[in-house]
């Protein structure tokens, strides 16, 4: 199984400087340690939570429990990419709280981060294409979360977050091919609803 | 260039996406190079993969607990210290109250006076034996008398030896207060019907029995319970603080 998390981009949660030290620590049970490393991927780990699950407060419930599991787990830790490793948790705890959540359907309360624009980074080289880039990934999330859920879940997991097809599948305890279908029939969705912002994708 | 004939849009998909079956689909990639529709959504499909990959972390809206909470250490099962609580508590108690009880009998007169009387009367065996005691070097001359009960059987023996005459009326009188007195005295009573020399010892016996009993209600203070009742009870204080602070175990 490729590990496509690996491919995280520049603006996703680098590595810490002195992070394998920090993991030895941690997994020798220094709760400070940890905590570092929870506090360093934190935002990764909500992110894709929040993209999953499409609800903040479970977002932020499932990005606890990850966290929960990840210190239970942290002793049996192997080496590979951290993140990775934290991200798989993050996604298992989401889709345990979403199959709850689908026993038991409840309407979501309104989303305060939704439509809320980012602000563009003063400090970048090119603020308009900074600003640019912002209205796109805020258009991407709105469309994201107009997915169905099964469409959503496969394309999150694989195409935001680099996940196979076979660990998708594994995850979401569907057959591979049922999978390939949601992300290719999820992909064509999003083209639709990104249409009337075709011209963000070109600047 | 018109192409009506387009290849599924989940192989165009999967080649916008760099799916390595589609990659290497040659009849799929040509197609899409002469087809502007399959150009446009290849691209467009393009665009999106990289927009989707380049998705920045997001920041929760409130903040995280970054640690479980540490497991409180279950807290190590005193029986012992238990035991030991409930069996001084009660110990404690007894001996403050006997404490308390004592220090008030010892330091109210009224009260001494009351417990010297009971006390006399409780022990009024041993008291009329210590009494009697001068009596048994009196001259033996009178026969003992078996039949007299408790308390009357020193004086009895010591009736001949004064010689005492013609107290029968007397003789009446201390058997009438015997009986008062709960003093089971068949002697006493023998005296008063019978005559001579018998009669006359036993009456005096009872003469001497009143006097002794009178004597015994007058013991001095030393003789109260009280001292005794505080003493025991600081004791008891005292031993059940002790074994307490030894057994129990204390906290820190």
């Amino acid at each position: 199984m490729t590990d496509a998390l690996e491919r995280a981009p520049a603006n996703r949660t680098p590595p810490l400087p002195d992070e394998a030290a920090v993991i030895a620590r941690a997994a020798a049970g220094d709760r400070t340690a940890f905590a570092q490393l929870m506090e360093h991927y934190q935002g990764a780990c909500y992110g894709l939570a929040r993209r999953l699950l499409n609800d903040a407060d479970q977002a932020a419930d499932a990005t606890q429990d990850a966290f929960i599991h990840a210190y239970k787990a942290i002793g049996g830790y192997r080496g590979g990419i951290f993140r990775s490793w934290l991200l798989r948790i993050t996604a298992n705890a989401s889709y345990d709280i979403m199959r709850r959540a689908q026993r038991r359907p409840s309407s979501p309360l309104p989303d305060p981060e939704e439509g809320a624009p980012e602000l563009p980074d003063a400090h970048a080289v090119d603020p308009v294409a900074e600003a640019t880039r912002s209205e796109l990934y805020r258009h991407l999330e709105v469309a994201l979360r107009g997915l169905p859920e099964d469409q959503r879940t496969a394309v999150v997991l694989c195409d935001v977050y680099g996940m196979d097809y076979n660990e998708v599948a594994a995850m979401t305890k569907s057959a591979l091919g049922t999978v390939k279908s949601r992300i290719h029939r999820g992909r064509l969705r999003l083209r639709a609803l990104m249409a009337e912002h075709r011209e963000l994708f070109t600047r | 260039m018109l192409n009506f004939n387009h290849p599924d849009d989940e192989r165009l998909s999967a080649l916008a996406f760099r799916d390595t079956d589609a990659t290497a689909d040659t009849s799929l990639t040509a197609h899409v190079s002469s087809c502007d529709r399959c150009t446009d959504l290849v691209n467009d499909l393009g665009a999106l993969r990289a927009s989707l990959a380049e998705l920045p972390d997001l920041q929760p809206s409130r903040p995280l607990r970054l640690l479980p909470e540490v497991e409180a250490e279950p807290v190590a099962v005193d029986r012992f210290g238990g035991w030991a609580r409930r069996f001084f508590a009660p110990v404690l108690t007894a001996g403050a109250a006997l404490a308390m009880v004592g220090l008030v009998g010892t330091t109210v007169p009224a009260l001494d006076g009351m417990a010297s009387s009971a006390g006399g009367q409780a022990d009024s065996a041993e008291s009329t034996k210590a009494v009697s005691e001068p009596a048994a070097e009196a001259p033996e001359e009178a026969a003992p008398e078996p039949s007299v009960a408790l308390g009357a059987a020193a004086p009895s023996e010591r009736s001949t030896a004064e010689g005492a005459d013609g107290l029968a009326a007397d003789s009446a009188d201390a058997s009438a207060s015997a009986a008062a007195d709960g003093f089971a005295d068949p002697s006493a009573t023998t005296a008063t019907e019978g005559s001579g020399e018998e009669t006359e010892n036993r009456a005096l016996a009872s003469d001497e029995s009143n006097s002794d009993r009178e004597a015994m209600t007058q013991l001095p203070a030393d003789r109260s319970p009280w001292p005794m009742v505080l003493f025991t009870g600081v004791a008891l204080m005292v031993a059940a603080a002790l074994l307490r602070w030894i057994l129990v175990p204390r906290a820190g």
